[in-house]
């Protein structure tokens, strides 16, 4: 009976030791406040802003033109549209922008994705000229990540520059905004660079205003919750455009 | 005798939530997102006032998960820079307007899929739980942030389509003061909210 009692002794003290060194340990075993509230957050790496009081006032500008231009465009085209038309005009203007997707691939020496790109394009195109992802059906033609020439020059290793914020286009940067003139260069359909050379220009600002209008409902809804949820829209949307192209880069 | 066993007995019991602890956080924030839509779609709050939803929301999610961590850390270390009733009332503020933006941005659109992926664990204190969510012809991929904390994994940060909520925040808060004050933070939070009833106001 003694040994017995030793032992159960013995065992209480050895899970009281367990139990202080378990007490002891629990504390590294959480995050304290300090890791949590205090840590440098890598996303939040400095974007070179050295324009930016011409930055804001032509953020301010577009924020005009969004808000009562582009807002009553966007909600008249939902109302009068219904959604399956305008998922396929969607649908279709994206398919158009296929050059400049393949440009990125290639200039990125992405082989698979400019052959997925291509693969997509062809059965788009040939089953409905565009206007529903048949492609998706295949498993080898599922969709791929979007590259565009901004991220070809960002995976070259070319820095972003000062960030900008183009009149009507929007955030950018100096690299970025080279790479979408060079996006409009690879694109046949668009000017300064279009291969069509007789297509009347009236065509062309149709098929810019019909492609802006089809966009702007998907565009303004994420415009106006990121501009209801800011404190500063202008630094949320200039983080936000910076997060999004560093990551795309990253891919 | 019957000592050790219980005391075996006692041992192990502890170690379970440690072994499913994971797959837990999961289910627990399936649930999460689950009542929260169904605060916005809910056959019984569907015809409910924004407000309405808002708290529903609220509630929803501070029943499980402390949203004073996730906003705390998007404020950083200016949180130092503000008086600690400032800290409270930027704390409220900040909430109001994230639930209002996450409600109205909602509000009149399709009922959402939301598919919870699998925790992906970071480090010990740390884990991972993707999320893919489909709002009409829109698919969203959300990432959540967890750390372990004394009072239990708590959501850190969120990431919708690679930008960081805490990040984009951050840098709004960091601009902030690179001028402002606690007590300017404030209006101009209060100033934001209250446009946004107006803005409602207009549009009924």
């Amino acid at each position: 009976m003694k040994t017995l009692r030793f032992n159960t002794g013995l065992l209480l003290a050895g899970f009281g030791l367990l139990a202080s060194g378990v007490a002891l340990q629990a504390e590294d075993d959480y995050l304290s406040d300090e890791d949590l509230f205090e840590e440098e957050i890598g996303e939040t790496a400095e974007v070179s802003d050295p324009l930016e009081p011409i930055n804001r006032y032509i953020f301010e500008f577009n924020d005009f033109v969004y808000s009562n231009l582009v807002q009553p465009l966007a909600d008249g085209y939902q109302a009068v549209t219904p959604d399956v038309v305008e998922e396929s005009a969607s649908n279709f203007f994206d398919n158009l922008k296929y050059p400049v997707r393949l440009a990125g691939n290639l200039l990125q020496g992405k082989l698979e994705g400019a052959w997925v790109e291509t693969g997509r394009f062809v059965i788009n195109t040939g089953y409905t000229l565009g206007f529903h992802p048949v492609a998706d059906e295949f498993e080898m033609f599922h969709p791929v990540p979007s590259e565009d020439i901004g991220q070809a020059l960002g995976s070259w290793g070319i820095g972003e520059g000062p960030y900008l914020v183009l009149p009507l286009l929007g955030p950018s940067n100096l690299r970025d905004f080279g790479g979408y003139i060079g996006d409009r260069a690879v694109n046949p359909l668009e000017e300064p660079f279009s291969l069509i050379d007789d297509w009347d220009w009236e065509v062309q600002a149709a098929l810019t205003v019909t492609e802006f209008t089809v966009r702007s409902p998907s565009l303004m809804d994420r415009y106006e919750q990121l501009k209801g949820s800011s404190i500063d829209p202008y630094g949320a949307l200039k983080n936000g455009y910076t997060q999004f192209r560093r990551a795309a880069i990253e891919e | 005798m019957k000592l050790l066993p219980s005391l075996l007995f006692a041992a192990l019991t502890c170690l379970v939530p440690l072994l499913h602890g994971d797959e837990a956080e999961a289910e627990r924030l399936t649930a999460v997102i689950a009542g929260a839509v169904e605060a916005i779609y809910g056959e019984d709050c569907v015809d409910h006032p924004s407000e309405d939803k808002q708290a529903r929301v609220r509630a929803v999610i501070e029943e499980e998960y402390d949203l004073n961590v996730i906003i705390r850390r998007a404020i950083g270390r200016k949180w130092r820079l503000m008086k600690p009733e400032e800290q409270v009332q930027v704390l409220e503020l900040v909430k109001q307007l994230v639930v209002k933006t996450y409600v109205r941005g909602m509000d009149g659109k399709g009922r959402p899929l939301v598919e919870v992926g699998k925790v992906v664990t970071v480090s010990e204190k740390r884990i991972e739980i993707p999320s893919v969510v489909t709002l009409e012809d829109q698919t969203i991929h959300v990432l959540y942030r967890l750390g372990k904390m004394k009072t239990g994994w708590q959501i850190y940060d969120i990431v919708a389509e690679d930008i960081s909520v805490v990040s984009n925040y951050r840098q709004q808060i960091d601009d902030h003061f690179r001028k402002g004050t606690g007590a300017e933070l404030i209006d101009k939070l209060e100033e934001l909210l209250a446009k946004d009833t107006l803005d409602e106001d207009t549009k009924i």
